[in-house]
């Protein structure tokens, strides 16, 4: 696994952040490296939003620190203005309606584009006379989209945010964020459990689970460490005797396997050799896999050591 | 850089300045203008009722004085306390300020110091287009002898006849307006802040404490003490007072709002 080298937009070490009765993060380290577009993957409840939240400084660590761009964020009006973090279940104000936030982050964000949110707010037909909280899921949505594309602040997170976004929405946001970041670069935070939907356009990722980083890697790190192969079942299992397997699924003589590690050269020799198929693995399957695992190994650490008990 | 269990610690370091220093105040005037969007909330609801409120009363005023027979202008004034009206929907409004638009404004990454200062601001420019427009009322009404039917909202004399006239009224106005104001603010934030549980055990602590001290007036007679010090104010000391319960609650906003999460 390669070291992610570059300088980092948001640096976190130690973050904790416990509730009443809950551990929402647990001493979380992890860096985002500048001017990177970061998948946040983890599941439900996982502690995504919380972590961009403290980060944001909308919330706040019950232990550890936060850095970013090399300030603590906290109340801090010099970094603040270069960050936007705009809520999956973002509340507006009352009578607001889109024209009103859009020009509300105008005023707030210095770097906003009117040109682009005009683009965008076309692209994504958002209607101008219906109030926010009137607006379906979808197109509130797009509102925090919208605000968050245009605003072009250093660190940008999006929370979700395909929530309620048809195909095409989805479709679109993905190709106007890839766009625009590639004219402007910055650091963008796209939590997400649709893995493979923002495979492409995520170059680190961090997985959570369970307010704990289980991993924290680029993407084509992530890519080497399985390999599918897919062909006569006798052949796919003489290639992969021996390793670990991901995933295996048959019909009749055929058989599609997943395992970990990479193939030698001799090894690809042989899979030439037995005709066999080297297929991309699905980023999506490979981080469940590593997630059950690792989240079981670490269940297994926890109750050998009598930590298990009072975190959850 | 691997870390599978993000157990590993390590010293954060502080970067390159990224760019040139900015005021920590730079943002307080789009913080004030957020308070203005939509303009419907903080100007529109407040004046419809404003003049709502003048014109209900004005037309139960014209109603009364057709009933008691028309042309008798040398009848005794009349008094109403629809001047009041506006300031209960700004309250509402206020709290609005603290359950919504304080959710936005994290959203646009201010600090809750900025937001803050920009709801004092707000709120203040509010609270004297208040008086302003108290002032302007109450004058019409005295040189039209209340529409000429010795009927008043505004030219309330315990307010208007004292040192200062109508402008000392409307100063009392624009404080009182500003108090209530902040007071619907504190409820809602508190709520963000605290929860509900958290927030009615605040309430009915104070309504023990409130009751508490009502019966301690009663057992020591001094009701007629209090009601004395009441009328010896002028609208003039009545404004100090208010201006300092409005800075108080102001502050204590700033307390509530530096721990409490959008969500």
């Amino acid at each position: 696994m390669s070291v992610n080298t570059a300088p980092a937009a948001i640096e976190v070490a130690g973050l904790s952040r416990r509730y009443r009765n809950t551990t929402a993060l647990d001493g979380v380290t992890v860096r985002f490296a500048k001017d990177q577009i970061h998948g946040l993957l983890g599941r439900n409840g996982a502690g995504k939003t919380t972590l961009m939240s403290i980060i944001a400084a909308q919330d706040w660590p019950t232990e550890g620190q936060v850095r970013v761009l090399g300030h603590t964020p906290h109340e801090n009006e010099q970094v603040l203005p270069m960050m936007c973090f705009v809520r999956e279940d973002q509340r507006y104000p009352d009578d607001a309606q889109a024209k009103h936030a859009f020009k509300a982050a105008s005023l707030a964000y210095e770097n906003w584009d009117w040109k682009f949110a005009n683009r965008l707010i076309r692209d994504f037909r958002v209607p101008e006379k219906t109030k926010v909280k009137k607006m379906s899921r979808g197109q509130k949505s797009a509102v925090a989209v919208i605000i968050g594309l245009a605003a072009r602040a250093e660190v940008t997170f999006f929370d979700e945010p395909y929530m309620g976004l048809d195909a095409v929405a989805r479709q679109l946001f993905y190709d106007r964020l890839l766009e625009d970041y590639s004219e402007h670069p910055r650091t963008v935070v796209l939590s997400s459990h649709l893995i493979d939907e923002i495979a492409h356009l995520i170059e680190n990722v961090v997985l959570i689970d369970s307010g704990r980083v289980l991993l924290d890697e680029p993407v084509e790190d992530l890519r080497d460490r399985a390999v599918t192969l897919v062909g006569r079942s006798d052949a796919v299992a003489e290639v992969t005797a021996g390793r670990e397997v991901l995933n295996q699924e048959s019909m009749g003589r055929i058989t599609r396997t997943t395992v970990l590690g990479r193939l030698s050269e001799q090894e690809h020799q042989r899979v030439r050799d037995l005709d066999l198929d080297l297929q991309p693995v699905s980023l999506q399957q490979l981080i469940v896999r590593l997630t059950t695992r690792q989240s079981a190994a670490r269940d297994l650490n926890d109750s050998n050591h009598g930590h298990g008990e009072g975190e959850k | 850089m691997t870390t599978p269990t993000g157990r590993t610690d390590r010293t954060l370091q502080p970067q390159e300045p990224h760019r040139g220093k900015r005021s920590a105040f730079a943002r307080v005037p789009s913080a004030v203008r957020l308070q203005f969007s939509p303009a419907v909330t903080l100007i529109g609801v407040p004046l419809s009722v404003f003049f709502a409120a003048w014109l209900i009363a004005v037309g139960i005023g014209w109603w009364i004085h057709t009933m008691q027979g028309s042309g008798d202008s040398s009848g005794e004034p009349m008094f109403t306390g629809a001047a009041q009206a506006p300031l209960w929907a700004l309250v509402f409004v206020a709290a609005y300020s603290a359950s919504h638009t304080f959710p936005f404004s994290m959203a646009l990454s201010y600090s809750r110091r900025t937001f803050m200062l920009g709801v004092i601001l707000a709120f203040g420019l509010v609270s004297v287009a208040f008086g302003a427009a108290f002032i302007l009322a109450a004058w019409i009404e005295r040189v039209t002898d209340g529409f000429g039917m010795h009927f008043y909202t505004f030219n309330l004399p315990y307010l208007t006849q004292g040192s200062g006239g109508i402008v000392a009224a409307g100063a009392l106005a624009a404080t009182l307006c500003l108090v209530l104001m902040m007071v619907g603010f504190f409820w809602a934030i508190l709520y963000l802040r605290a929860g509900l549980f958290t927030l009615w055990v605040i309430i009915l602590g104070l309504a023990v404490v409130g009751l508490a001290g009502t019966m301690l007036i009663f057992q020591n007679d001094g009701w007629p003490v209090i009601w004395e010090w009441i009328m010896q104010q002028s609208a003039l000391s009545l404004t100090g007072w208010l201006a300092i319960l409005a800075v108080g609650l102001a502050g204590l906003n700033y307390g509530v709002i530096r721990r409490a999460t959008p969500a």
